[in-house]
């Protein structure tokens, strides 16, 4: 990367580091020296509005670890204002992508031939773009219609200066709000993350473990790696078509019953998180297709999650302590998963518990894990900022606030406890 | 104070939702391993089941009821039980030789398959009234959806502060093997278990009302498995009250004992609705009618024979499949499954289930 480009990256974090500081403390400041009463929450909601666009703005613009950030801070409903939550969500599908001439440049210098002698056909147009990599549609010599994934050239550059501004800019923050955000642990967990989703190899490597998983399973289609065609920066795997999973009309269209979608896509969930203890960790709708036989195709496993031995029966415990009402065995899953007090009080832990199963009008929640149940833990906690919530159990709620999304769009609800092997009632 | 149990009065045969619900106060709570359970003890130190005030005096008098009418209780013949693997001996040579994991993962997937019986609460219960002939007022069937089910979720999964039987068989394994580390699999093995179940099986009743069809045939398998659990709750209190193999005999063996008392009502109320259908006609779809009694009766004849011939192996299979693994924990694993091996009883299910549709 070039010490100009660097340059101006940094310059350009630090303009929107400086502007949103000034934009949320200058007000402050004015209103304490005037004695003028509190914002009211319309004006806390403006405030927190402009701010999520000049990120988003900036994000798009800069692309690299911002998107990234601005992804993670999307699925931090517990740590972030939902104003921040909604606006940057459009991150996960609004990414520009790169000429095909730097697209062709990548694959040829990492695979160490021709486009020509490799494959037969490679579509400039990409299908998709993220924000490290894209993907095109492809056809190897052999005649299997594939697609490429292809990391951004300097992209491993780019996200290191990134990185190091935000943590620069973290630090700076935080020296200068007397209650910040925690923002340098989230900081340390995308790290983490964007080094695995940088190792394609590893990416492979996922692919193939969760495809063992469902082996078994015929509804089930996770595209094959070629891995002789890959490598950190490239991968090319088997080309799958289908309908985007939230297409209700598509798939009703086909014949298909929405309602079983979300229950095969919550029972390959569970499956994974509960009993495998691995599992591909973004499933936004981008990444989870459906064949016309009513098969589900899961793509990109860059973000894929090895959870701690054991670590699936405490979430089966949580989530089945909650499905049956039971405050008493939610508080100890708490516990067991690693969710932590300040004060090391566990009547948090209950007043959590409890909100949560207010949710429930009825008495029963009918196995159905919703994305409202999801939501009013991540309001409770970030409402009582005494709880530290273990990163773990953040990856794997993310993965069930965005099944409970898009069951919400499917107008259906999975039932977890059948998902689970509890089920069906009559 | 503790509140005694409804003196019977077989007269009294309809009962609010809050009275099948209504556990009463104890004289002391039931409390193991810091884990606040259902249930208690009276002032002379008997445990008393959870909601059974008024559950216990309903059940009994719909049972008169069925006697006063002529009816009969139906019965699930115990001989058809397949027996539990590994059986009381060859779990304890297990655990006297080190190896404890099959014996943690079996008591832990029996706790998660007891509180799975919660789902019983989101049976749906359709309007019974319209789809049978005889009158249903003061009947376990007008019950099922104003308390029963709500009792049994409770009683097997636990409610709110207090834990119900999943908690409780965690508790009795926890006091009998000192909180032993669950085995990492346990839960892949229980989704391995769903994957086998296959596609849903076509309607043997297409001419019934479906939402009725599902809820007969839910009671039918709910039926047979609190009636098959009998032999895993004679497992449990023999292996669990144990000294040579139990840390806490005497607690963990008591555990096992009050849920089995507590599984009790379940049977009672389950086979008391099934009777009552069985005593009366059904309405179909197409304004006909059938015999509560052939449909019943085939019911129970499909759950019995699946479930007598499917438990033992699956559950085997289970076992084993992991059996020579954890063996390697013991001094000389080859000696020792040939040991095992030679405790196994044999077990072949019966020809008939006594529900045979021919004989309805």
């Amino acid at each position: 990367m070039h010490p100009i480009a660097r340059l101006r990256r940094t310059a350009r974090v630090g303009t929107l580091a400086a502007r949103l500081w000034a934009h949320y403390k200058l007000p402050e400041y004015w209103r304490k020296l005037l004695g003028r009463p509190e914002p009211d929450e319309a004006t806390k909601r403006r405030r927190h509005e402009i701010a999520a666009s000049w990120i988003l703005a900036c994000a798009l613009e800069m692309r690299g670890v911002i998107i990234k950030m601005c992804q993670a801070i999307a699925t931090r409903a517990d740590v972030f204002p939902p104003e921040f939550v909604e606006e940057l969500k459009k991150c996960h599908d609004a990414v520009p992508a790169k000429p095909f001439e730097v697209v062709r440049a990548a694959v040829e210098s990492e695979l160490g031939k021709p486009l020509g002698a490799l494959f037969a056909e490679f579509s400039e147009r990409p299908i998709a773009s993220a924000s490290l990599a894209q993907v095109h549609a492809a056809r190897l010599l052999s005649g299997e219609e594939v697609a490429v994934k292809v990391q951004y050239p300097d992209i491993e550059d780019i996200v290191r200066t990134d990185l190091r501004n935000m943590e620069r800019a973290c630090r700076i923050y935080e020296r200068f709000d007397p209650q910040p955000l925690e923002l340098l642990p989230l900081l340390r967990e995308l790290t983490t993350h964007i080094g695995m989703e940088l190792d394609m190899r590893r990416e492979a490597q996922s692919a193939d473990r969760v495809r063992a998983l469902f082996a078994d399973d015929p509804r089930v289609w996770i595209p094959r790696v070629h891995h002789g065609l890959s490598t950190t920066r490239v991968m090319v795997m088997e080309r799958v078509s289908g309908m985007k999973v939230t297409d209700k009309a598509a798939l009703e269209a086909a014949g298909l019953d929405p309602a079983d979608v979300v229950q095969d896509l919550m029972r390959v969930y569970v499956r994974m998180i509960l009993a495998a203890g691995f599992f591909q960790a973004d499933p936004h709708p981008g990444n989870l297709m459906v064949t016309r036989e009513g098969r589900l195709i899961v793509l990109d496993f860059g973000l894929s999650k090895e959870l701690p031995d054991g670590y699936g029966l405490g979430l089966f415990e949580l989530m089945f302590s909650m499905m049956t009402m039971n405050e008493s065995a939610m508080i100890r899953a708490f516990i067991e998963l690693g969710f932590e007090t300040k004060t090391g009080d566990r009547n948090t832990f209950m007043l959590i518990a409890r909100r949560m199963l207010s949710r429930s009008r009825t008495g029963t929640f009918e196995g159905e894990f919703t994305e409202e149940m999801t939501d009013e833990l991540f309001e409770a906690i970030r409402e009582d900022p005494v709880v530290r919530v273990p990163s773990d159990f953040v990856l794997v709620g993310r993965v069930f606030s965005f099944l409970s999304g898009i069951a919400h769009t499917l107008g259906s609800r999975a039932n977890v406890l059948s998902a689970m092997g509890a089920g069906p009632p009559g | 104070m503790t509140t005694a149990v409804q003196p019977f009065d077989s007269s009294r045969l309809t009962f609010s939702e809050a009275e099948i619900l209504d556990s009463g106060a104890y004289d002391t709570l039931l409390i193991a391993g810091g884990v606040r359970c259902h249930g208690g003890f009276d002032a002379n130190g008997a445990y008393r089941s959870p909601r059974t005030v008024h559950r216990g005096p309903a059940v009994a008098a719909w049972q008169a009821r069925l006697a006063r009418e002529g009816s009969e209780l139906l019965e699930i013949p115990r001989a058809l039980m397949p027996p539990q693997y590994p059986n009381v001996a060859q779990a304890k040579l297990l655990l006297k030789n080190g190896v404890r994991d099959p014996i943690v993962r079996t008591l832990t997937i029996i706790s998660i398959v007891e509180g799975f019986g919660a789902v019983i609460r989101d049976v749906r219960v359709p309007k019974l009234g319209e789809l049978v002939v005889e009158p249903l007022e003061g009947t376990a069937l007008d019950h099922l959806g104003r308390g029963l089910f709500e009792a049994h979720a409770r009683d097997e999964a636990g409610w709110r502060e207090e834990g119900g039987h999943k908690q409780m068989w965690e508790a009795a394994r926890d006091l009998a093997l000192e909180k032993p580390k669950i085995p990492a699999d346990v839960m892949a093995r229980m989704m391995g278990r769903t994957g086998r179940r296959g596609a849903a099986p076509e309607r043997p009743f297409p001419m019934l009302d479906e939402t009725l069809e599902r809820m007969l045939a839910m009671l039918a398998q709910v039926l047979v498995v609190e009636v098959f659990a009998e032999g895993t709750f004679d497992w449990g209190v023999r292996l669990l009250s144990d000294p040579e193999v139990s840390a806490a005999p005497k607690e963990a063996g008591d555990m096992v004992r009050n849920i089995r008392s507590d599984e009790s009502p379940h049977v009672e109320y389950l086979r008391t609705a099934l009777s009552e259908v069985r005593a009366r006609t059904l309405r179909t779809v197409d304004g006909k009618t059938i015999a509560g009694r052939t449909v019943v009766d085939a019911l129970l004849h499909r759950v019995l024979h699946a479930v007598t011939r499917d438990r033992p192996r699956d559950q085997r299979e289970d076992v084993r499949s992991s059996l020579s693994e954890a063996m390697q924990a013991a001094p000389n694993p080859a000696a020792l499954l040939e040991q095992f091996d030679a405790l196994e009883a044999s077990f072949t299910p019966p020809e008939r289930t006594g529900f045979e549709p021919l004989a309805a």
